[in-house]
């Protein structure tokens, strides 16, 4: 089955069908804002987010997560055995997802998913987890997705996707395992052909709506050394207090640390979340840092997104034009302009 | 509002002209809603880039620390008060910067005025005879800017700047009768269970993104102790014992140094009223020492002084 | 649970309270064991980090104990400390630590009676909030 139609009053119950198959993460109000979470209650299921303050990549790369554990005793056996910390890799579904930070998980899947190298965590919940989108009607002022190779309802990376209609929504399987849950699905109906013109609609007025701020032909054609080199950057890095907001709240920021934590003589190996924006990012054993300057870091994460991923992967930026980072950067760095600057063909006179 | 614009560019104009200073440290128009750029202007034809309103609220002393050369900076009253605390903590010297005072009557706060849009995306925003009107689509509000200042803003004491080169307005009338505390009493009032349950649920949401350290003047070390490793007081994950460790600890670091200029809040991208760690520092700081940070250019920090007499009714 | 005993780090300068201490034992005065002991320069060298990272490893109360003012061997590092401590131990209970967990004194090396009278009241302060529940860094509460 490839679409179906679910009526607003069926949500809730669907819902709760899904929470009986699988654990359910989907937007859910935290004081002023949203987050993705495990319902534990379909009734916690609040869609009227415009998108989740951080994004869903939480669910699947955590923030600070404990990988091993070891004990350190002298009288232990197994002492200095690094031994997997158990987790619940069964099933789950994340209902909700905008179509921009469902495609920016097949962005960082080129990170941890290669042919050399698997981060097992990573795959085994990419593997375990169906992605049902919201597309999105109202697309934000801050959004592009569409400048960067996605749209507001952008099927690639997820499973389902929903159009939301008058009084229901529109549902459309966009990969097998999306045809799968369809056809296995109570509580929808057949779509019948006026929805689908409706929807129809819905999509093209939205993809109409996303702002065009850049194009980004140009980032492929410059030298890297060109845009590595320019003077833009100094004044780009001025405002930046190098905290981690955009890293943390962007979809494709993937970067990590380990840290062992020991207490007396046992201890965990754990991943946390860092950023290039922090000094300490790239400071080597030795004491060189060869990212000492503000402008370098600044510099790095434009480059890395906009320039790098481009020319080793040749499949667009590591961006997906969520526009988290432009609403919340405290200093209102934004990366349209910086990318406009990028892909600048001529250079005005400082 | 469009005066002080005017009167900073004119100043920026005529100090870069005269190389007087080799930069100008000010704000220009955001590209969103509520929000503006700190930015470095060099030249003087650069000067239209500086504008002013009540959305900069993030204090520009920021910038100053251990800067070479001249550069003049627009300082609010809070501002102005950190670039005394850099004085005095010899981040820079008098005769490196040029202050363009800006008497400052309190920044509005994005997050409530978000709040206020239920939802609906805001485009523009104005101001006017001390109304706020924004638009957007199905949206279009008309609020009494005071409603919406930023909380440490309808609460502050110190407008006018209290150390400049000019004044690029009118000095402000200081607000009285204003009670800085009643947030620090609020908490006195409860018990530690529930006193330890309400800073929890505070710092719950926090990401360790550090904005709130990374946007404070006065947070300057080359290394915070966070980055501290032989030994490593404060763990790097979110654990909540090593995020308390984190607020509790900046929160203390700068005791006596924070003019409570509500960066920290501002940066927050989660939101956190950090202020209330500081707040209780503050207030202990004033009742006990009688001291208010960056107030006067050569009065010793609380922490950097002591008098024989200092209370000491808790000590055996 | 009857059989708790608290641990409660204590911070010695060394050439006052430390050596009241050393007098305490000399002269077979009793005090509580639960008292663990570390010896600093002075109490100005005791920084909040210190006080954070004890209750942090656990412990169910910090002492800090050093020169009257006035009496410092480094002149003024008591003075300092004075000022540390008043406003860590405030916010510290402002936050939520247990009034009673925190205790400081001025005690010279000649007050062996008033450390060991000190180090009783601060054990049975510590003994009747019993062990400490929040605060404590254990395996990171984390995914």
């Amino acid at each position: 089955m490839k679409e179906a139609y679910l009526a607003k009053d069926k949500l809730l119950p669907l819902v709760g069908l899904l929470m009986a198959r699988y654990r359910v993460a989907a937007p859910v109000a935290v004081g002023d804002y949203h987050q993705f979470q495990i319902l534990t209650q379909p009734e916690q299921l609040d869609l009227t987010y415009r998108n989740t303050r951080l994004s869903p990549k939480d669910l699947f790369h955590p923030q600070s997560e404990k990988l091993f554990r070891f004990s350190t005793a002298a009288d232990d056996p197994d002492a200095n055995i690094l031994k997997e910390v158990e987790r619940d890799q069964g099933p789950r579904l994340v209902f909700g997802i905008r179509p921009c930070d469902a495609r920016a998980l097949r962005l960082v899947d080129v990170n941890f998913d290669t042919a050399d190298c698997q981060d097992p965590w990573w795959v085994e919940r990419r593997r375990n987890t169906l992605l049902v989108g919201l597309g999105c009607t109202a697309p934000c002022a801050t959004c592009f997705c569409s400048a960067v190779g996605s749209g507001p309802f952008d099927p690639g990376g997820l499973d389902l996707v929903l159009t939301e209609l008058a009084d229901g929504y529109a549902v459309a399987a966009a990969s097998e395992r999306g045809e799968a849950l369809l056809a296995d699905l109570d509580l929808l109906s057949a779509l019948d052909q006026d929805r689908a013109a409706a929807a129809a609609e819905v999509q093209k007025t939205a993809a109409g709506t996303v702002a065009r701020p850049f194009d980004p032909t140009p980032l492929g054609d410059k030298a890297m050394t060109e845009l590595f080199q320019s003077p833009f950057w100094e004044e780009v890095a001025f405002s930046c207090i190098n905290c981690g907001t955009c890293t943390f709240l962007c979809p494709t920021c993937w970067c990590f640390d380990i840290q062992d934590e020991v207490q007396k003589d046992a201890g965990v190996r754990l991943r946390n979340w860092d950023s290039c924006m922090f000094p300490l990012f790239t400071l080597h054993g030795s004491g060189h840092n060869p990212r000492q300057q503000k402008p370098q870091r600044v510099r790095q994460r434009f480059m890395h997104k906009f320039k790098y991923y481009i020319d080793k992967y040749g499949d667009g930026p590591a961006c997906v034009g969520c526009g988290r980072c432009v609403q919340f950067c405290p200093v209102n760095i934004d990366i349209r302009q910086v990318v406009a600057l990028m892909t600048a063909r001529c250079v005005c006179p400082a | 509002m469009h005066t002080y614009i005017e009167a900073i560019r004119k100043a920026a104009r005529r100090l870069l002209t005269e190389k007087r200073v080799d930069a100008v440290i000010g704000f220009r128009k955001g590209t969103i809603p509520f929000m503006n750029e700190p930015v470095l202007v060099k030249h003087p034809d650069q000067v239209d880039q500086l504008t002013w309103d009540s959305h900069c609220g993030i204090n520009l002393a920021n910038y100053l620390g251990q800067r070479p050369g001249k550069v003049a900076v627009v300082a609010k009253g809070c501002d102005s008060r950190n670039i005394v605390v850099h004085l005095l903590e010899n981040q820079i010297q008098r005769d490196q910067i040029y202050i363009l005072g800006a008497p400052c009557k309190g920044m509005l706060d994005r997050r409530r005025l978000t709040a206020e849009c239920r939802g609906r995306e805001p485009h523009s925003v104005e101001e006017f005879d001390g109304r706020i009107r924004i638009k957007g689509r199905d949206l279009e509000l008309d609020l009494e800017r005071r409603a919406f200042l930023q909380d440490n803003c309808a609460i502050c004491i110190h407008r006018n700047p209290v150390i400049h080169d000019e004044l690029v307005g009118e000095p402000v009338a200081e607000q009285t009768g204003v009670d800085r505390y009643e947030d620090v009493r609020r908490v006195e009032q409860m018990t530690s269970e529930e006193r330890w349950q309400y800073f929890d649920d505070l710092i719950a949401p926090c990401l360790r993104c550090y904005a709130c350290r990374n946007v404070c003047p006065v947070c300057y070390c080359p290394t915070c102790f966070v980055d501290e490793s032989k030994p490593q007081w404060v763990g790097k994950s979110v654990d909540p014992t090593d995020t308390r460790t984190f607020h509790l600890l900046r929160a203390y670091h700068v005791a006596g140094r924070c003019t409570d200029c509500g960066s920290c809040e501002r940066a927050c991208p989660v939101g956190i009223k950090v202020r209330q760690f500081t707040k209780k520092l503050e207030r202990d700081i004033l009742d006990l020492y009688g001291y208010e940070a960056g107030l006067i250019a050569d009065q010793r920090p609380p922490l950097d002084t002591y008098r024989p007499g200092d209370p000491e009714g808790f000590i055996k | 649970m009857s059989d708790w005993e608290p641990k409660i780090v204590t911070f010695l300068c060394n050439w006052c309270s430390y050596g009241g201490a050393d007098l305490a034992g000399v002269s077979r005065l009793q005090y509580p064991s639960n008292i663990r002991i570390i010896r600093v320069p002075c109490t100005g060298r005791v920084n909040p980090k210190f006080i954070l990272a004890a209750l942090r490893n656990g412990a169910d109360g910090v002492w800090v104990s050093g020169c009257h003012p006035g009496d410092c061997h480094y002149i003024e590092g008591n003075y300092y400390a004075r000022r540390k401590f008043t406003l860590l131990k405030n916010f510290l209970e402002h936050t939520g630590i247990e009034p009673g967990r925190l205790h400081f004194s001025w005690i010279s090396s000649a007050e062996a009676s008033k450390f060991a009278a000190t180090a009783r009241e601060v054990a049975a302060a510590v003994t009747a909030l019993g062990p400490a529940r929040h605060f404590i860094k254990t395996e990171a509460e984390v995914a």
